[in-house]
């Protein structure tokens, strides 16, 4: 692959490009869906192509392209694509700088996805399903969704980079229903490595754990009590809290957005609670959104977004990083080739706090334990929406009752502002996919962040 | 309205060469030969979907042009059956040899998964109809200075229609498809559409408030984009959204914009409208046909096959005509869609609603446009005699509905306040909640002018006594 991406490469430089830049994928990827033990879709491929970008004149042109046989003619295509952009530009696009990286990432895999039967694959989806069916009667409906991937990313640039690295991803997703009489509930789970093969299913993502935890779930939407709307005082478990961190904060701090955010012009200025500290860290090994290099060859890095309570970072890439004079944070990432690579998160948290675990519900007459979500979505002007699938009432400082169908809502900028106390143990993280355009893995966490009456809104009834 | 096509070449770049591109008769056959190799290596029914896609669009990056893009790509979809058993398989490489090698791929996947006893045929051939208008030849011939230019002139035009609005990300193109479905019953239908588009998403900051992003788009079969139409859009919200509004916590009337209810529905009734969901027990309204799910005022169909809808084709995914199906006529739930092989299961006709994840191999059911049936009074006029009510024009967290419930709890945003018959300001931070049905149910107007979305075409909606919480 890489004599090919080099010869192309050559054909940018021959025309004067500014910058080129090839990414070269090939590999196996695996999609299987499984509904009330049915196989619904079972599909491996092979799969490959090349993305394409060349700055040229202060613009990109970018093409996208499965023929590897025309490739020189894409460069060229993508050279004038830019020229064109280029001439309504007032200020050009400039790129900082970086040290080119030559280097091979490979990870030992135990079990290669690639290498394991389609048996036994079927076999843990029908593991899965029948751990939920097993757990509640009332279980009417599992779908069970498996993806893996297993090949090679090539990263050459006329800057001098040349990377390899392997491309992995095994992941699990069950939606399950749940039915009583007329009332019907629905619960997610979802686990993923981008970093073990499938032995990370034999040793983590069981079907005994995914099933349990999906299962649980939508038994605990079934029996839950309806939630009252307004403001209360609440507690955000991890699971919640890192999506928040991702959803409401995560995303204002990536450069790309927060010139249009309601973090603009905020850094180095108080933004949260004292002692809220929030990390983007990309060097945590194994997890899901880690990685060495980032799709422009920047190294990862740990990234201080919040630091006691002040803005100190954002996430760039090499674009944002020139335009804002941050430093390029490896935040470049694209879904495939068929995307160019954009700012995204990586693995993003709350950091841990000093207080006593045992502290945290005290003196809450009423208010709501936050334990999981089904989704977020944040826009620039800091409003968050996280749906919630497990939350709790807690009711003279105890866990009560659960709680059916709700969100939460609220302005990140006002929310921070809230916290009144950050748990001080140690807390797992929530994996992921986050979509902005394009897909990305990403996991997020924090532990129990309480928040006072007036920071987050409760989506019930009136 | 933009659309003065360049005769002038300014540039080499086509958005897709002659010699690059394969004609729906390669599509047709290179799908034939895959059914034969299936059929030669055992398959006892085997089907092929091909798309050939070209797309050449520019975007802009804080209010000015960052980049030109072209995606081209041609994709084999393979679903074949050993017995009862189903493999799948997908390829990119658009030659005889790649084919061989992804027909043996579902034939290996097909051998080892297991039986599905209810599996029965996959479609037979049908009448499709011809849809006029889904192809312009324009489209095929444009050129990145003319995506370019309808892009910086609509972010001119929109910087200069609202002080502060800044254009901060959008893009303007055009995309060629090309598609066929063959399969071993002696379905073989191919089909070609065009389309040029322009979407922009403005946002504004003043010293004490930063607006929501505000999107506008218009997507056409042709290069005649609605420039003014799209920056009126978003300048007057961007406007709107500058006042900051208090919202009150309570039971109110609140208009959704088709941009807030698709949404809703999208991840609520229209799950429950799926044939597949119904048979699985997933869908609150599987015994529902023929009784009231919504008020009487709202008609709600599907249809494939409207010249004006983004998703109109000739064909499903696997095939079938598209048709148009009526979901609720006057409040009564009337059908539900279907696939072949729900279909088929439930002893019903496919609606002509199969979508296929073409990379996936995943063979679902799905919406093409959602129709809602226009009223008789303007917008304006019915917001004239609100006393207090709020407009969402989008919701955030529509996605984290429950759709076997039916129950949602999102945040409009923006959400505009109405005081009075007047559009006051936004109240950020306001919630709506509810379930999908008792929201249906208390319907009380549908707008008159439909505005054209992707996947749905329909006007405002008046919704009474919705549950609002207001941040405090």
């Amino acid at each position: 692959m890489f004599d090919i991406l080099d010869k192309a490469l050559e054909v940018g430089r021959d025309l004067g490009a500014t910058y080129v830049e090839l990414r070269g994928e090939t590999g196996f990827i695996e999609y299987i869906q499984m509904d009330d033990l049915r196989v619904n879709a079972l599909t491996q491929r092979i799969e490959r192509g090349v993305a394409i970008r060349v700055l040229m004149d202060g613009a990109w042109g970018f093409v996208s392209t499965g023929n590897m046989d025309a490739l020189d003619q894409a460069v060229r295509d993508a050279f004038t694509m830019a020229r064109a952009a280029a001439k309504t530009r007032s200020d050009p696009i400039q790129l900082a700088e970086t040290k080119p990286h030559e280097d091979t990432i490979d990870i030992k895999v135990k079990r290669d996805p690639r290498q394991v039967p389609i048996e036994e694959k079927i076999k843990y989806m029908r593991d899965l399903t029948k751990v939920v069916q097993d757990f509640d009667r009332r279980m009417v409906a599992v779908t069970v969704k498996v993806r893996t991937a297993s090949g090679t990313k090539y990263l050459v640039t006329s800057d001098g980079t040349r990377i390899q690295s392997r491309d992995l991803l095994v992941w699990v997703y069950p939606w399950v229903t749940a039915k009583e009489g007329t009332r019907l509930s629905a619960a997610r789970y979802e686990d993923a490595s981008t970093h073990e093969g499938w032995e990370y299913m034999d040793r983590v993502a069981t079907p005994e754990a995914i099933g349990l935890a999906a299962a649980k779930r939508a038994k605990l939407q079934l029996e839950g009590v309806a939630a009252k709307a307004g403001s209360f005082p609440c507690i955000l478990g991890p699971r919640v809290i890192g999506v928040l961190a991702h959803e409401a904060l995560g995303h204002l701090s990536e450069a790309d957005l927060t010139t249009n955010s309601a973090f603009n012009g905020k850094l180095n200025q108080v933004v949260a609670s004292e002692g809220v500290y929030m990390t983007d860290d990309g060097t945590m090994p194994g997890y899901l959104g880690t990685s060495r290099y980032d799709d422009e060859g920047t190294p990862s890095s740990r990234v201080a977004i919040i630091k006691d309570s002040v803005l100190t970072e954002l996430l760039t890439n090499r674009e944002y990083a020139a335009k804002t004079g941050l430093r390029p944070t490896g935040n470049a990432r694209a879904e495939s080739y068929l995307y160019p690579p954009i700012i995204r998160m990586r693995n993003t948290y709350f950091e841990r706090g000093d207080a006593e675990p045992d502290d945290m519900f005290e003196s809450i007459d009423f208010g709501y334990y936050c334990a999981d979500f089904r989704g977020g979505q944040a826009q620039t002007n800091a409003s968050f929406q996280v749906g919630l699938q497990e939350v709790y009432e807690i009711v003279n400082g105890k866990l009560g009752r659960p709680v059916t169908d709700l969100s939460i809502s609220g302005i990140a900028t006002d929310s921070l502002m809230k916290i009144e106390m950050i748990s001080k143990k140690e807390f797992p993280f929530e994996l992921g996919r986050c979509g902005k355009g394009q897909e990305a893995f990403v996991s997020s966490g924090g532990p129990d962040v309480r928040f006072a009456k007036g920071g987050i809104t409760f989506g019930g009834k009136t | 309205m933009y659309g003065s096509q360049r005769e002038e070449s300014l540039s080499e770049v086509r958005l897709r060469r002659t010699e690059e591109m394969e004609t729906e008769r390669d599509l047709i056959d290179l799908c034939q030969y895959a059914v034969m190799m299936g059929q030669k290596m055992g398959a006892n029914a085997i089907e092929v979907q091909s798309q050939a896609n070209s797309a050449l669009d520019a975007d802009v990056e804080l209010g000015q042009v960052s980049s030109v893009n072209k995606r081209v790509g041609t994709e084999f979809a393979i679903r074949l059956y050993y017995g009862k058993r189903m493999g799948c398989a997908f390829t990119n490489i658009p030659t005889r040899d790649a084919l061989d090698e992804t027909v043996k791929l579902a034939v290996s996947a097909a051998r080892a998964t297991t039986e599905d006893k209810d599996w029965l045929a996959l479609p037979e051939p049908g009448k499709h109809k011809a849809i006029k208008g889904l192809w312009q030849e324009s489209v095929t011939k444009c050129e990145p200075s003319w995506v370019v230019d309808l892009l910086s002139d609509a972010v001119s035009r929109a910087k200069a229609a609202e002080e502060g609005l800044m254009p901060a990300f959008g893009s303007a193109g055009v995309q060629v498809t090309l598609r066929a479905c063959v399969n071993s019953g002696g379905v073989a239908v191919s089909e070609k559409g065009t389309l040029g588009f322009l979407v922009l998403v403005g946002v504004a900051q003043t010293e004490s408030v930063t607006t929501p992003m505000i999107d506008s788009y218009d997507v056409q079969r042709s290069l005649q984009v609605d420039v003014p139409r799209i920056v009126d859009d978003i300048a007057s919200m961007i406007h709107l959204c500058k006042n900051t509004s208090k919202g009150r916590t309570g039971k109110h009337t609140v208009i959704l914009h088709p941009n807030a209810y698709s949404q809703l529905l999208r991840y609520t009734l229209l799950e429950s409208v799926r044939g597949d969901n119904v048979a699985r027990g997933k869908s609150k309204i599987a015994d529902k046909i023929g009784d009231r799910i919504a008020s009487d005022i709202l008609t709600i169909y599907d249809d494939g096959t409207t010249p004006r809808g983004v998703n109109t084709t000739v064909a499903d995914d696997e095939g079938v005509p598209r048709q148009r199906t009526s979901l609720i006529e006057k409040g009564i739930l009337r059908s539900f869609l279907w696939d072949t092989y729900w279909a088929n299961r439930k002893g019903v006709k496919s609606t002509g609603n199969a979508r296929r994840n073409m990379r996936q191999g995943l063979v679902d059911i799905a919406t093409t446009n959602l129709v809602v049936s226009p009223g008789k009074r303007e917008i304006s006029d019915i917001i004239s005699e609100i006393k207090h009510g709020y407009l969402i024009r989008d919701v955030q967290g529509a996605h984290s509905a429950n759709p076997e419930s039916g129950d949602f709890s999102v945040v409009g945003n923006p959400a505009i306040l109405i005081e009075d018959g007047r559009m006051v300001g936004a109240a950020h931070g306001l919630m709506v909640a509810g379930n999908i049905y008792s929201l249906l149910g208390s319907a009380v107007e549908v707008a008159k002018t439909p505005k054209y979305l992707a996947g749905t075409i329909g006007p405002e909606i008046v919704f009474r006594d919705v549950d609002v919480i207001a941040k405090e």
